[in-house]
């Protein structure tokens, strides 16, 4: 990698002082971040540890109403093992960090640093490819070329897919995050952390330069909801999804109440698909209902030349997931 | 061991054979072996479980690997590879890069004119004591070319097959009316196209060295397979410093693996010497991962189309085929090995052809050719088996003569549970399973042949020396890739001592030694085993002339038992008997004697592994559930390493068989999977319980009857694998990896999903 200053703030201030520098860039576990600084295609003047407020922003604290809130470097490990995400209705946070790479990234991967991984698409992880979203290129090289791990939907001009498997599980557990830029915080829904339209131009989050999320809120979960996380790949170790979902339903009298909906990894960013989700509603569990969600959940796929099972493979996910949580 | 016989030049007759089919043998041993060893042969440590001499040092990471070697002051090298898979460099600029900051040479390896050939093709090198400084210096070299259009997909070469889009070879055949008369008399018929893709080497330690010049000498530590081969390329690249064999000493004390991919130093090699010569400093120059995945070889890929017939009493009456290879850019090296053992009385014919592509070209990778040429044998025939409604561990016992393999059929099936584990109605989940998962098992042989050789032109050797302390060393120079030679040779020196194995050091990896083979075609042990155990038994005889000296008794009636020497109930312990030596220690050499004449049990090796899998027919995902090796490699010397040769053999065939294809952008020629996060190598928990069954066989042919075991299980695990998943799913997915997609299609294809 090219030479760099590294900063270790004392504090939360002091590290968004340094954030706010040009050419300045953040790093926790830096799992995502490295990589991409020894390929060189980041090439940060300096990067602001932010591991040195481990302290300060590893915890994962119940709040009075019974909802959740972590710290932004609290660890996948942490968020696993943790006897507050043992209630059925943060299964699907627990099962995506447990399901999450190898038990040594787990061990120092962060959940913000999870959610705001840049693309594994292979053209733009290359310096060898200049492709429109690395802003090195004319087009994005995998629409034409080889796509198999590529989106399914959601895409324009670039089809990336968001790397993030806890992001599925916190969408559907509508959370929320706080951030702090400069020394303003706020707090806001965590589908704004991501585009609305995916575009290749954009990043693959909407954090503004120098501001850094803090903190990830869980919000009380209806009564007697359960929630579940499930993600498809071409091996059982270390591999990433090749689709996810992560659902939230509440069943009472044996009838859906309510129900959310997110899938993963088939588009450029975490897909909530709250149609999908209606159809549960009012409905008794029955694996030919998830089917139908499944298949409408589905439904806006266009699949690139390669990845047609990407389809067929999220459909099945969609059905698991959706077993997992009523059985 | 008992009495020291004297050497019985000329023929001796050997029990020979396996457990069940011993037989006596004439053999012709040469003057000055040691006498062989037979079925009667009783033994202390061979075939017992003695732990890998040098696991605790690997474990620890105190072993010195050449990743691991370093100086002070030491230079690190690093390679500019060429962007284009193919055309003419036009230019190169390498003034700049010399002036960056640190850095100490920059080499061309390539002159203005040579043709680039691939993605990754060697253009110059540089030197800086960070690898950081190097990278920035080889970005300041200006290297143009002249491109022209490339080729990286076999399939879609000119002269490459064609199929169709079911993936069918369309090309029809040759005309043979003999073979047309053999298939139409034959009462069930089938044809088939069988695809493999290309498979790296993925060696965890990657190609390269540490060069450092003495003086006028060469001293290198190599990442390699072929310690006396590396060297002398090394002199030769070298003569125009006037360096030759005899001032460059090599160490690969220890080898990160190599899975044929090691032979040659490579490019890697010569810049590092050329590096460290310009420089006068040590330089190291260990490839990256995406060099090691895209520029040090690979197992092809492959097309097989095949047809073939069987009589109605279920014996192959024609066998007809005809393979591909997708190899690199000198189409070489893409043959596929067929399983000849089913094919005694059918009318036969084969046709290869290589393909090449702008790509890197192939290397030998464990046991070359063959698991792609079983694979697609061995599910035709389960097809074929299915389509004249056998059982197909049946049709393999009718029509395969060896007997090693049908002890192995038998032991093979009762062990494992056959019967029990075939689905009967492949497509339909088995009794008590969730009907989401279909199971299945299956089966598939492997034959490799070699028993080593004694070097050819010049005979390998061995060194044992005994102090006066006690302490005993056996050296060979040639490399323990990892797979257990030292420890082979701490026991059979230990054995023929009479003392413990812990009292034995095993040297290897020193080109100073006496010379060994290249680990190549699994000949390593079965070449040097022989003349290490000579060297042993000499080096045993030199002590006894001290003992019955010592105690006043005639050097033929000295006897070794229970760990003592002497005779008439006069007895030195080892210890005592070392003792006797002065400081010059007892050093005996054991020559490495041409094979026997006569004739062995078996040419070579053989193997049968069966393999159950799980099937989400959801997901398509396929898991391996279990599996069953039984493996002869002659006489077992180390048992545990050699079932942990078989064990890795078996999960690196789960992993060619589901996971590992190099995925290639055909617009620019690059490989885009060229790490281990999207290039899938098999992980813990894709590891099924695992048995490995080890026959020994003592086959006549040297003193020791040990055979090679590297390659020979990595044969039949892919076909057994196809073969469940066959089973299983009841339609044959015949192109590797079966990855999630092309279990998806296959179940579409059947319908009723």
């Amino acid at each position: 990698m090219k030479p760099f200053t590294y900063i270790l703030p004392r504090s939360l201030p002091e590290a968004a002082t340094a954030a706010a520098r040009k050419g300045a860039q953040l790093k926790a576990a830096g799992i995502d971040l490295i990589d991409r600084m020894k390929e060189r295609i980041e090439t940060p003047s300096e990067v602001v540890n932010l591991l040195s407020l481990k302290g300060e922003l590893s915890y994962i604290k119940s709040e009075r109403d019974s909802g959740l809130r972590i710290g932004a470097l609290t660890t996948l490990n942490d968020l696993e093992l943790d006897a507050a995400l043992g209630a059925a209705q943060f299964g699907a946070l627990r099962e995506a960090a447990g399901r999450t790479a190898t038990p040594l990234v787990r061990n120092r991967a962060t959940i913000v640093g999870n959610l705001l991984q840049v693309t594994r698409c292979w053209y733009l992880r290359s310096a060898a490819f200049g492709c429109l979203h690395g802003k090195k290129g004319p087009a994005c090289l995998a629409m034409t070329g080889e796509n198999r791990y590529h989106s399914v939907m959601g895409y324009f001009d670039c089809v990336r897919v968001h790397p993030s498997n806890l992001a599925p599980a916190l969408l559907a557990l509508d959370a929320e995050f706080t951030s702090q830029l400069g020394d303003r915080q706020s707090r806001r829904k965590l589908s704004e952390l991501f585009p609305k339209e995916a575009r290749a131009m954009l990043a693959e989050h909407t954090l503004l330069p120098g501001e850094i999320v803090t903190a990830i809120h869980v919000p009380a979960q209806p009564a007697n909801a359960r929630s579940a996380y499930r993600e498809s790949r071409e091996k059982l170790s270390f591999d990433w999804a090749t689709t996810a979902c992560a659902a939230r339903i509440v069943v009472e009298g044996g009838k859906i109440r309510t129900a959310t909906l997110v899938l993963g990894a088939v588009a450029p960013v975490p897909m909530p698909m709250p149609e999908a989700a209606k159809l549960l509603i009012g409905e008794a569990p029955s694996d030919e209902l998830f089917q139908k969600v499944a298949n409408a959940a589905y439904q806006s796929a266009v699949p690139l030349s390669q990845n047609v099972y990407k389809v067929q493979v999220g459909k099945a996910v969609v059905r698991e997931t959706l077993h997992a949580i009523t059985r | 061991m008992s009495n020291v016989e004297q050497p019985r030049p000329g023929e001796v007759e050997l029990k020979v054979g396996f457990p069940g089919h011993y037989e006596t043998r004439k053999f012709q041993v040469p003057e000055g072996d040691a006498p062989p060893w037979d079925a009667n042969t009783k033994f202390t440590v061979v075939g017992s479980d003695e732990p890998r001499v040098d696991g605790v040092m690997k474990a620890s990471g105190r072993a010195k690997y050449s990743y691991d070697v370093t100086f002070k002051g030491i230079l690190y090298g690093m390679i500019l590879r060429s962007p284009v898979a193919r055309g003419k460099l036009t230019g190169l600029e390498l003034d700049e890069a010399r002036s960056m900051p640190g850095v100490a040479a920059v080499l061309a390896l390539k002159e203005l004119g040579n043709k680039v050939r691939f993605v990754g093709d060697e253009i110059a090198a540089v030197a800086a004591p960070t690898l950081d400084q190097c990278r920035d210096a080889i970005e300041k070299i200006r290297a143009t070319y002249e491109s022209e259009a490339h080729n990286v997909d076999f399939l879609s070469a000119e002269d490459g097959p064609l199929v169709d889009d079911s993936g069918e070879y369309t090309e029809p055949w040759a005309e043979d009316s003999g073979m047309e008369k053999a298939l139409a008399e034959s009462k069930v018929q089938l044809t088939g196209t069988y695809r493999t893709e290309v498979q790296t080497h993925s060696s965890l330690e990657t190609h390269g060295a540490v060069a450092k010049w003495n003086g006028a000498d060469l001293e290198l530590w190599a990442s390699t397979q072929a310690t006396f081969g590396v060297r002398g390329e090394i002199a030769q690249a070298m003569q125009a410093a006037k360096v030759k064999c005899d001032s460059v000493t090599l160490h690969a004390e220890f080898v990160g693996g190599g899975f044929g991919s090691k032979f040659s130093g490579g490019a890697e090699t010569r810049a590092v010497a050329l590096l460290a010569h310009a420089t006068q400093t040590p330089v190291k120059l260990m490839l990256d991962r995406f060099e090691e995945h895209t520029c040090t070889g690979n197992r092809p890929a492959s097309l097989m189309h095949i047809r073939a017939g069987l009589s109605a009493d279920g014996i192959l009456t024609a066998w007809d085929w005809r393979s591909f290879g997708g190899c690199g850019h000198n189409g070489g090296g893409g043959g596929v090995a067929m399983p000849n053992h089913f094919l005694n009385t059918a009318k036969k014919r084969t046709t290869h052809k290589d393909i090449a592509t702008d790509t890197d070209p192939a290397r030998p990778m464990r046991a070359p050719g063959h698991p792609q040429g079983f694979f697609g044998a061995e599910l035709f025939l389960d097809e074929l088996a299915a389509k004249a409604g056998i059982d197909p561990l049946e049709l393999r016992r009718k029509n395969d003569q060896q007997p090693i393999r049908q002890a192995q059929y038998t032991l093979g099936s009762e062990t494992f549970g056959w019967q029990a584990g075939r689905n009967p109605k492949p497509g339909s989940p088995m009794p008590g399973d969730d009907a989401r998962y279909l199971r299945g098992v299956g089966m598939a042989t492997a034959r490799w042949g070699t028993l080593g050789s004694h070097g050819g032109r010049t005979p390998h050797a061995a060194l044992c020396r005994i102090h006066q302390d006690g302490g005993v060393e056996t050296r060979n120079g040639a490399q323990d890739i990892g797979v257990g030679n030292k420890t082979m040779m701490a026991i059979l020196t230990a054995e023929e001592l009479g003392i413990p194995v812990a009292n034995v050091k095993a040297v290897m990896g020193h080109t100073s030694d006496p010379s060994g083979p290249a680990s190549g075609g699994s000949t390593t042990t079965p070449s040097i085993a022989p003349a290490v155990r000579l060297a042993a038994y000499q080096a045993k005889l030199e002590l006894g002339k001290l003992a019955a000296k010592h105690l006043d008794i005639s050097e033929d009636k000295i006897t070794w038992a229970g760990g003592k020497i002497g005779a008439d109930g006069k007895w030195l312990t080892f210890a005592e008997a070392c003792k006797l030596i002065g400081p010059n220690p007892i050093e005996a050499r054991g020559q490495r004697f041409p094979n026997y004449k006569g004739e062995p049990i078996e040419n070579g090796v053989c193997g049968v592994q069966f393999a159950e899998v799980l099937v989400d027919t959801w997901t398509g995902l396929v898991k391996v559930t279990r599996m069953l090796a039984l493996q002869d490699c002659g006489v077992v010397i180390a048992k545990k390493t050699a079932e942990s040769q078989v064990l890795g053999a078996m999960i690196q065939g789960i992993s060619y068989a589901l996971y590992e294809q190099r995925l290639m952008d055909k617009r620019s020629g690059r490989m885009l999977n060229g790490d281990f996060l999207r290039y899938k190598v098999i992980g813990s928990i894709d590891m099924p319980p695992m048995q490995a069954i080890l026959q020994t066989v003592f086959n006549g042919h040297s003193n020791t009857s040990a055979a090679g075991l590297g390659e020979p299980p990595s044969v039949a695990a892919p076909a057994a694998i196809a073969n469940a998943v066959f089973n299983a799913i009841g339609v044959a997915v015949r192109h590797l990896p079966i990855t999630p997609d092309k279990v998806l299609r296959a179940l579409n294809q059947r319908g009723g999903n």
